[in-house]
């Protein structure tokens, strides 16, 4: 009987976990500098995102012997000045923007790489709290910094908001694939002036940028006032329920 | 003659319908002292055949596919004219008719109603209640979301830890080695056809045997509270003088149906999302294990359960344990007292046990 009942009753362990790739199940596990990366690795956007180890640097992640082979693609840590094409196999626009940048025209010459602002490891999503005067003025002045972070605000207070909502819809089952793209691109467009040091553009391109993303606002108020109908249709709904409970409840008492 | 009236007329003659109504509805007389309480079947029939009208509207666009499934039941939710609506009663339903089983099981183990004869009706219910736990877990796959995979990645792989032939069942369970297409195909077919039809059956049988012993009388309000029941021969147990069920229980029925609507279109309207953590809405990965993964609220107890011991089949030997004792129940309580208030050894031990689940669940949700 217990066999019986024992293999009925759903049971729950902790030790189900999905195998983790070789680079971090033995990177992990170091000490210092060669364990440091996973550990900052598993804050970062890309950790976020499934984008592991292998994605930047290569070689086998399935197979610890070979791991670390450059036969099976591994690439190892990139030179300084090798950085921008390094990140720029998976972020082609942004790596133009920056080579097209007076930070990208100092590449190699002290000027920063990606990793400079951005992290390596812990690579942070990409928003205005990057420009800050405490990054900035590791190598120069924040003053014109500011301005343009001050003339990108509004825009970027608009798509903080916009996705924390897609985020709430998403997370109530609302299908949000087509707001999220069409919210990536235009935070992609965005961004593409964070590299850039002219105010007067910036200024320019964020009036059109938000006129986009006010498309999407309207999408998402289409989608606030039907979330609103559904509540009232089920405020009826209720109200019916128990209007019928009560009226039920009379017709019993007049056969006692 | 109105139409309505020609149409029984014309039945009655081939059937004799108004003399069955007469003798299984009107004639059917109830305890007098019968309570709310006695209602809580009905309402389960209620939402059984409710999960089953919208099962069966969710199989018109659900696709068993691991490939398509997660994609489909978005389909529902976002583009079928109310696919939300139908989605969100069955996920919902399925929570009420766990919770409402537990508050009938519970009424029938205070008014102690699982007392001799009825001990097979009690063994019934009692595999009701494991048959829903399975619909339950078998339609959490199906979503084939991060949520729906892990749960089962995690559920499946606790089978592991039966001594010998463990690791055969959990691939058994799963078709492989990890969760995947063949555990959707496998979850699929019980969930939709195996599980439901035992169910049907074995609500079938439950009520065949409410029928053919009889129902059971509370023991509020009365002077003797012992039950009369001697083993010498079988016998009805009728209730003379006691309240018709129709027309007086059948509308206690509706009205505890109606209340149970207002509440389960409460949570529908106002907060599904209750029985739905963020990671229900996300895509399985099985590369990318969510940080939080936790079972159903009524699995909370089992999972703490297992977590409490250093040893994951002494885990599952204590719930085995604590399953074969509550489904045998009629057979070690065999005193006569019905009342609870007298059955005070009984009274601290059923409540002492529910609040040990209660209090595993909390800790098991925040473990």
């Amino acid at each position: 009987m217990l066999a019986l009942f024992g293999v009925m009753i759903p049971f729950f362990s902790m030790a189900a976990q999905q195998p983790e790739i070789v680079c971090i199940q033995c990177h992990s596990t170091m000490p210092g500098k060669l364990g440091e990366p996973v550990k900052l690795w598993r804050g970062s956007i890309h950790a976020e995102n499934g984008i592991a180890c292998n994605a930047c640097h290569g070689g086998d992640p399935a197979d610890a012997a070979n791991a670390m082979s450059p036969a099976r693609g591994f690439l190892g840590a990139p030179k300084e000045t090798a950085i921008p094409d390094f990140c720029g196999r998976c972020h082609v626009g942004v790596k133009n923007d920056y080579l097209a940048s007076a930070h990208g025209r100092a590449l190699g010459r002290g000027g920063p790489t990606c990793v400079t602002c951005h992290g390596n490891h812990l690579v942070l999503k990409a928003s205005l709290n990057l420009i800050n005067e405490q990054s900035c003025s590791r190598c120069h002045s924040f003053e014109r910094a500011r301005v343009i972070k001050a003339a990108m605000k509004e825009t970027e207070d608009m798509i903080v908001a916009i996705d924390a909502r897609i985020t709430a819809y998403k997370a109530h089952g609302t299908d949000t694939g087509k707001l999220e793209k069409e919210l990536f691109a235009v935070r992609n467009r965005f961004h593409t002036l964070f590299h850039n040091v002219d105010v007067e553009l910036v200024r320019r391109d964020s009036a059109q940028i938000q006129d986009e993303l006010k498309k999407i606002q309207n999408t998402l108020q289409g989608l606030d006032d039907s979330y609103r109908k559904r509540k009232i249709a089920g405020a009826v709904a209720v109200a019916g329920a128990l209007l019928a409970a009560l009226l039920l409840h009379v017709l019993r008492k007049t056969y006692d | 003659m109105t139409l309505f009236k020609r149409l029984i007329d014309w039945i009655d003659v081939r059937i004799g319908a108004r003399q069955l109504a007469k003798e299984e509805l009107v004639d059917y007389l109830l305890p007098a002292n019968i309570n709310f309480w006695y209602s809580m079947g009905s309402i389960l029939l209620f939402i059984f055949v409710m999960q089953v009208v919208t099962g069966i509207l969710l199989l018109i666009y659900y696709v068993p596919d691991a490939d398509k499934a997660f994609r489909s039941v978005t389909f529902i939710m976002n583009d079928v004219p109310f696919g939300w609506l139908i989605r969100m009663c069955h996920a919902v339903g399925s929570n009420m008719m766990v919770l409402v089983l537990l508050l009938h099981m519970f009424s029938v183990l205070f008014m102690g109603s699982y007392k001799s004869p009825r001990e097979l009706n009690w063994v019934t219910g009692f595999i009701l209640l494991t048959l829903v736990q399975g619909i339950s877990l078998t339609g959490y796959l199906l979503p084939w979301s991060q949520l729906s995979f892990w749960a089962t990645t995690v559920a499946t792989n606790s089978v592991s830890a039966i001594p010998a032939v463990g690791q055969y069942l959990v691939e058994f369970l799963r078709g492989g080695k990890l969760v995947g297409p063949p555990t959707l195909g496998r979850f699929f077919a019980l969930h939709v056809a195996v599980i439901p039809l035992t169910i049907a059956a074995v609500v079938g049988l439950h009520l065949f045997l409410l029928e053919r012993i009889g129902v059971s009388t509370p023991p509020f309000g009365l002077k003797e509270t012992k039950n009369p029941w001697r083993p010498d021969g079988f016998r009805y147990e009728d209730h003379p003088g006691g309240i018709p069920f129709f027309p007086n229980y059948a509308l206690q029925d509706l009205t505890s149906i109606s209340i149970y609507l207002a509440c389960f279109l409460g949570v529908v309207f106002f907060d599904p999302y209750l029985f739905f953590p963020k990671d229900a809405f996300l895509p399985a990965n099985a590369f990318q294990t969510p940080a939080h993964i936790k079972p159903e609220w009524y699995f909370l107890a089992n999972y703490q359960t297992l977590k409490i011991f250093p040893n994951e089949f002494i885990g599952l030997a204590v719930q085995g344990a604590a399953m074969t004792f509550l489904a045998l129940l009629p057979f070690i309580d065999r005193g006569p007292e019905k009342h609870p208030l007298k059955r005070p050894v009984f009274m601290i031990c059923a409540i002492g046990g529910i609040l040990l689940w209660i209090g595993l669940g909390i800790w098991g949700h925040y473990s």
